[in-house]
């Protein structure tokens, strides 16, 4: 799925959007308005919502066919079932080896839908939906382009490449999930919580100690598990894709070349 | 039975974002309380009879659970502010360096009090969110996308209802293996089932792609290029407005309206654009969701418990978010209740949710409630009922 300049700019626009909307509690001035930590997740949670809508809406025009649709909705039904097999089991996410393998067969573009249809498509299965949804989406969009945009590499180097950056995009996902929930998610009052105008070094700090405290063991094995799962399943899996891209290469243009005499037909 | 029995979906979100918004502007106990109460009585009066209904239970201990995280994170990191102390934990400081982290220490009922609250507040939003999703399936809010977002919807709708075929592709897949006497547990066995079932499921793709595309699925075709070019134009100056709109809003520098005006063009140029853009896609549907007198009804009602509370959190600042330093009583106000109170309308307005009882003829129906005895033990009979046929049409 060719993105097209178009998409590449609203791509981009988005994601420094995304920027500001995970990490705002380290770029907010000490005059603003959005003092709440609540209020600016609510907030943000409903702009990023229809950042992401209006983004799909521009990628969705003219670059999706049939072929694409097909292959989002089947990658998206994968993530989708495979989600609940982690559920209870400290920090296992098999959803991110779908997306990360989906994005890096079939590209950038491609990922950053696949991600977000993913995690929307299995929030409506298992019903956790919420106002975190959009974080969540656009945390998975964004590893899943990622996948598509690292260096080429084949064979056993593409594996450990993508091994490798299965382990930092599932720590990373981790810690900007926490990143949005932390302003609000201790009250004013602890040692821990985002302090509004504060210095960001000290922020930072709090903001690092409260990670440790509450899901730092999760990540790191949600990391370590993300990377094991891609490594195993790597190759087939990413075989299996591409010669899924190829064989529906129906929309072939047909060429028409000047009649050629054919032979008489010869009647039975 | 043709008639239209539903509300609009969007019509319970809409009552449960009022209902949330109302939440997020107090701290009162008391109107939590209230809140919770209501988005309660109201599930229990409308719940469809279907599995994914029964999910409010699951809001209702997250929202549990976020209260005790809160208080377990207050006395392990709390401030030592407050007066009344109610017992002491061993302290530990840690140094300059790390912004003056504590642990433990002296643990007050204000400070508790105040953590407290706090979670009840984040709690009863998670709740109003439980009862939404409890009410309207946000499945069927897929529905009122726009035709801009038609290919979106396409693929969420192709991956929900794919997914538990999946699960059933790969049962199939066990027990093929189980029969050839290969174990059903171990890595190898998880390869050995999952390649197979994705590889199914990727044929899937091809042959639902071609058929697609056999129906002329996914041709641009009646659409001018300047119609096309203004939908790209308005929703990327939605996009930068959003995003100028944000780091505007967060900078201190920047004069407040700035970016208070930019982000305002740009929601209003991505709906622009994706309302231009929805022309491109002509399409019919079967049983349209109408906005009828009920719905409106229904989303009034909880939009208007909301307003009642954004007026209380402005001019009686006492009553909604109840002092904690010194420690006060929570009170009570007139128009707040009143406001909830309107909430708990659609209890009676919605329609009685469409389940096995409704489906029976009135002469089998015994008199009174739907909750009464009588009906409840007809139910058990209908719902297996339902259920063959359901299994014999599919």
């Amino acid at each position: 799925m060719p993105v097209g300049p178009k998409g590449v700019i609203a791509i981009a626009i988005a994601s420094l959007f995304g920027v500001a909307a995970f990490g705002w509690p380290f770029l907010i001035g000490s005059r603003s308005g959005l003092a709440d930590g609540l209020d600016a997740w609510l907030v943000f949670g409903g702009l990023l919502a229809l950042v992401i809508v209006t983004v799909l809406a521009l990628l969705a025009d003219g670059t999706m066919d049939a072929k694409a649709v097909a292959m989002l909705g089947v990658l998206s039904a994968v993530a989708a079932a495979v989600r609940p097999l982690g559920a209870g089991t400290a920090g296992i996410e098999p959803l991110f080896f779908v997306i990360i393998l989906g994005g890096r067969a079939f590209g950038p573009g491609f990922g950053f839908v696949l991600g977000s249809t993913a995690l929307f498509s299995s929030a409506l299965l298992t019903g956790g939906v919420g106002p975190w949804v959009p974080f969540q989406m656009f945390a998975a969009a964004w590893i899943a382009m990622g996948a598509g945009l690292l260096p080429r590499a084949a064979g056993r180097r593409e594996v450990a490449l993508l091994a490798a950056y299965g382990a930092v995009a599932a720590f990373a996902y981790g810690l900007v999930m926490n990143l949005s929930f932390w302003p609000f998610a201790l009250g004013p009052l602890t040692s821990i919580s985002f302090v509004p105008g504060d210095p960001v070094g000290d922020n930072l700090i709090r903001f690092l100690a409260y990670d440790l405290a509450t899901s730092m063991g999760w990540d790191i094995g949600r990391a370590v598990t993300t990377a094991v799962l891609v490594g195993l399943t790597a190759r087939p899996v990413l075989r299996a894709l591409r010669r899924a891209g190829r064989r529906a290469a129906f929309d072939a243009q047909p060429e028409f070349a000047p009649a050629v005499p054919a032979a008489p037909p010869r009647l039975p | 039975m043709t008639r239209h029995r539903d509300l609009h979906p969007l019509a319970w979100w809409l009552w449960a974002i009022g209902l949330a918004t109302a939440a997020s502007r107090t701290t009162n106990p008391l109107f939590l309380i209230l809140i919770i109460a209501v988005a309660g009585y109201v599930v229990a009066a409308r719940r469809p009879e279907q599995g994914w209904a029964r999910g409010f239970r699951a809001y209702l201990i997250l929202g549990l659970v976020v209260i005790g995280i809160r208080t377990v994170f207050h006395i392990i990191f709390g401030g030592g502010l407050g007066e009344t102390v109610l017992f002491r934990l061993p302290e530990l400081r840690l140094p300059d360096w790390a912004a003056g982290i504590r642990l433990g220490g002296a643990v007050s009922a204000e400070g508790l009090v105040s953590a407290l609250y706090d979670g009840l507040r984040l709690a009863t939003l998670l709740i109003c969110v439980g009862a939404a999703v409890t009410l309207a399936e946000p499945r069927r809010l897929l529905r009122t996308l726009p035709g801009a977002l038609y290919e979106l919807g396409l693929v969420v709708v192709v991956a929900i209802s794919l997914a538990p075929q999946l699960v059933e592709s790969a049962l199939r897949v066990r027990r093929a293996r189980s029969l050839r006497g290969g174990s059903g547990t171990g890595l190898r066995a998880v390869a050995s089932i999952g390649m197979p079932v994705l590889a199914m499921a990727l044929d899937r793709a091809v042959a639902l792609a071609a058929a697609m595309d056999a129906r002329g699925y996914g041709r641009a075709g009646s659409v001018s290029a300047g119609a096309r070019r203004l939908t790209a134009g308005l929703l990327l100056a939605g996009l930068l407005g959003l995003t100028l709109g944000a780091y505007g809003v967060l900078d201190a520098s920047a004069q407040g309206g700035i970016g208070l005006t930019s982000l305002l063009i740009g929601v209003l140029a991505s709906i622009a654009g994706l309302a231009v853009g929805s022309r491109r896609v002509l399409r019919s549907r079967y049983r349209t969701d109408r906005v009828d007198a009920r719905s409106a009804l229904v989303a009034a009602s909880g939009v208007g418990a909301g307003i009642c509370l954004v007026i209380v959190s402005r001019y009686d600042v006492a009553t909604a978010y109840p002092s904690t330093y010194p420690l006060t009583a929570p009170q009570l106000a007139l128009l707040p209740v009143l406001g909830l109170l309107l909430a708990l309308a659609p209890a009676w307005i919605a329609p009685a949710p469409a389940g096995p009882a409704a489906a029976m003829p009135p002469t089998a129906r015994s008199p009174g409630s739907p909750g009464s005895p009588g009906t409840r033990a007809l139910a058990p009979g209908r719902a297996d009922e339902t259920a063959v046929s359901a299994a014999a049409r599919s």
